[in-house]
């Protein structure tokens, strides 16, 4: 079909361009013109997010934006996802995310979370002012791969370490990488308490999710959404 | 070693240029107080005298040169009706917002500080700080920026959305935390302290200079040229980066700004050194809290080595509030530290 490049773009594009009617309108198009549903995701709105994550690092976009985008895309996956064929899915890489016991500032948890669905993560949200022991408990029972922690207050940075010294003494911590950010955490930080990786945002989460998982490059994500 | 003035006539020497026995030195003591007095950080949140006597006896015990009031950032908010959680022995946190669209703005109304919330009782803890040490050292009651406590009304992300939405809204709830933290402002001048602000949702980090100037600044403009206007100065904070807006928190009015320890203090001195006295900026987690004291030590020295020389002045200081459970050792070793460096500039 000569218009799917086309209408990846433009999909793309409504997504950066915090167009939600628009990413909504192109993704039924693309369905009533039998376009493969998962590409469209792929090349499309999962397109402009990465676009929009760009703009975030360059300091082009700030939250407002980023999350404008974002419900641009969930509008667009919203149409898309149920059209997706049956056998893609099954080996999805498992971070389980949340913000640490003590703070219920979430706006950079849901950043890191849309950035990691966006690009073809399975995300376990746990939500917000989650004690050190349910990520734990969490990540085990649902296999993780990954536990994303975030904070943006000082006061609750002391929950971040004791999520690793929880893992150790369940002997889980060889099999779960846990990645750390928000405001006051640093690399640093994230070394001196023992962290497999710290990002300072969401576009750059997706990067040490990749890496921590060994699915670095969009090829590995073919098993997406 | 021993410090030979007190904070206020260290303060009051420092501003007239005459030297110093060292530099005012703040390590920004929130919760951690309740530790000195040996309570839960849940006995001081709606109780005045327990706050007044932690921050005081935290004071005392480590010599710093301002007193803040402050157990949280959501009492003004919570005082029109927002609801706070207070854990047993951690800080409080936002547990809901007041309304949970545009269509609640209308049912706001501002605090008033002598009734609403727990806000009497931070009043009378100011009252019982000024009573007992207020000859001696400055006592700041800890006011919430309007743009941030706009986003405690409503919700951070649903503010967000509405900064690019549906601008007039965020400005009504900007206005309505506006008045209720000038009717605080007012109120706090009234106890004899002076209101020390914190803005962290209008922070570089979350919005662009052009939204700062557009949601931000008018608003804490009012406020400061308020508090300017009752003869107090004002110390501004904003979490994580800000440098692209450190002419705007001047622009403001601010007197101080306290640098988060995301921005750089030799930077930040080089841009509005010459117009502001800057505060900052070790590390309150990785420093303070889980640092030894060597590392304290450094980390002292090198804002001293930053921005000791700003021309407006320097208060060595945390980057931002300390976690409850930092180690005395390490706010005795900041201080210290400070004596040890002098009024002087370390070479």
């Amino acid at each position: 079909m000569p218009n799917e490049k086309e209408l990846y773009g433009l999909l793309s594009d409504a997504v950066v361009g915090m167009d939600e009617d628009g990413a909504a309108s192109l993704s039924r198009r693309a369905v009533d013109e039998g376009v493969d549903a998962y590409e469209a995701i792929d090349q499309g709105l999962a397109d402009g997010m990465e676009r929009a994550g760009a703009l975030f690092e360059e300091e082009e976009y700030f939250i407002p934006e980023l999350l404008m985008c974002s419900d641009a895309m969930y509008a667009g996956l919203d149409v898309l996802r149920p059209h997706i064929k049956a056998d893609v899915g099954a080996d999805r890489r498992k971070v389980v995310i949340g913000v640490v016991e003590g703070d219920t500032h979430d706006i950079g948890k849901n950043l890191v979370k849309i950035m990691l669905e966006s690009s073809g993560f399975d995300i376990v949200d746990l939500g917000r002012d989650v004690p050190p022991a349910r990520f734990v408990e969490e990540a085990i029972s649902q296999k993780a791969d990954v536990i994303g922690l975030s904070t943006l207050m000082t006061t609750t940075m002391a929950g971040m370490r004791r999520v690793i010294e929880l893992l150790e003494e369940a002997g889980a911590r060889d099999r779960v990488k846990v990645m750390v950010g928000g405001g006051p955490v640093s690399k640093s930080f994230a070394d001196k308490i023992g962290a497999d990786g710290y990002s300072k945002n969401a576009a750059e989460a997706v990067r040490l999710a990749r890496e921590l998982t060994g699915t670095a490059g969009p090829e590995a994500r073919a098993a997406a959404f | 070693m021993k410090d030979q003035m007190t904070p206020l006539e260290r303060i009051a020497a420092y501003n007239k240029g005459d030297s110093v026995d060292r530099l005012p030195c703040v390590p920004i003591v929130g919760n951690t107080a309740a530790r000195v007095t040996g309570v839960k950080v849940s006995e001081l949140r709606g109780d005045g005298a327990a706050i007044a006597r932690a921050h005081v006896a935290a004071y005392r015990l480590f010599g710093y040169d301002n007193i803040r009031i402050f157990t949280d950032l959501y009492t003004l908010a919570e005082a029109m009706g927002a609801r706070a959680r207070q854990p047993e022995d951690e800080t409080a946190y936002l547990e809901a917002p007041a309304i949970s669209d545009e269509g609640g703005i209308s049912s706001l109304s501002p605090a008033d500080p002598r009734r609403d919330g727990h806000l009497p009782e931070f009043l009378k803890a100011m009252d019982m700080a000024m009573d007992a040490v207020g000859k001696e050292v400055p006592v700041t009651g800890a006011l919430t920026g309007p743009f941030t406590n706009a986003s405690f009304l409503i919700g951070a992300e649903k503010l967000s959305r509405l900064v690019l939405k549906n601008p007039e809204a965020v400005h009504a709830l900007c206005e309505l935390s506006l008045q209720s933290a000038l009717a605080y402002a007012e109120a706090i001048i009234g106890t004899g302290a002076a209101p020390s602000l914190t803005d962290p949702m209008s922070s570089g980090t979350v919005i662009s200079r052009r939204q700062f100037e557009t949601f931000s600044f008018p608003y804490l403009k009012r406020l400061i040229d308020y508090i300017h206007g009752r003869g107090k100065s004002v110390t501004l904070h904003i979490c994580g980066k800000t440098d692209k807006i450190w002419d705007l928190m001047a622009d403001a009015g601010a007197d101080c700004l306290s640098i988060d320890n995301e921005a750089s203090l030799e930077d930040a001195k080089l841009a509005v050194g010459g117009r502001v006295r800057l505060m900052g900026n070790v590390r309150p987690s990785e420093v303070m809290l889980l640092g030894g004291a060597e590392e304290v030590r450094e980390a002292t020295l090198a804002c001293i080595r930053a921005a000791g020389d700003s021309p407006k002045g320097l208060i060595v200081a945390s980057g931002c509030s300390l976690p409850t459970e930092t180690p005395f050792a390490n706010i005795h070793k900041m201080l210290d530290t400070a004596r040890e460096a002098g009024g002087g500039r370390v070479a």
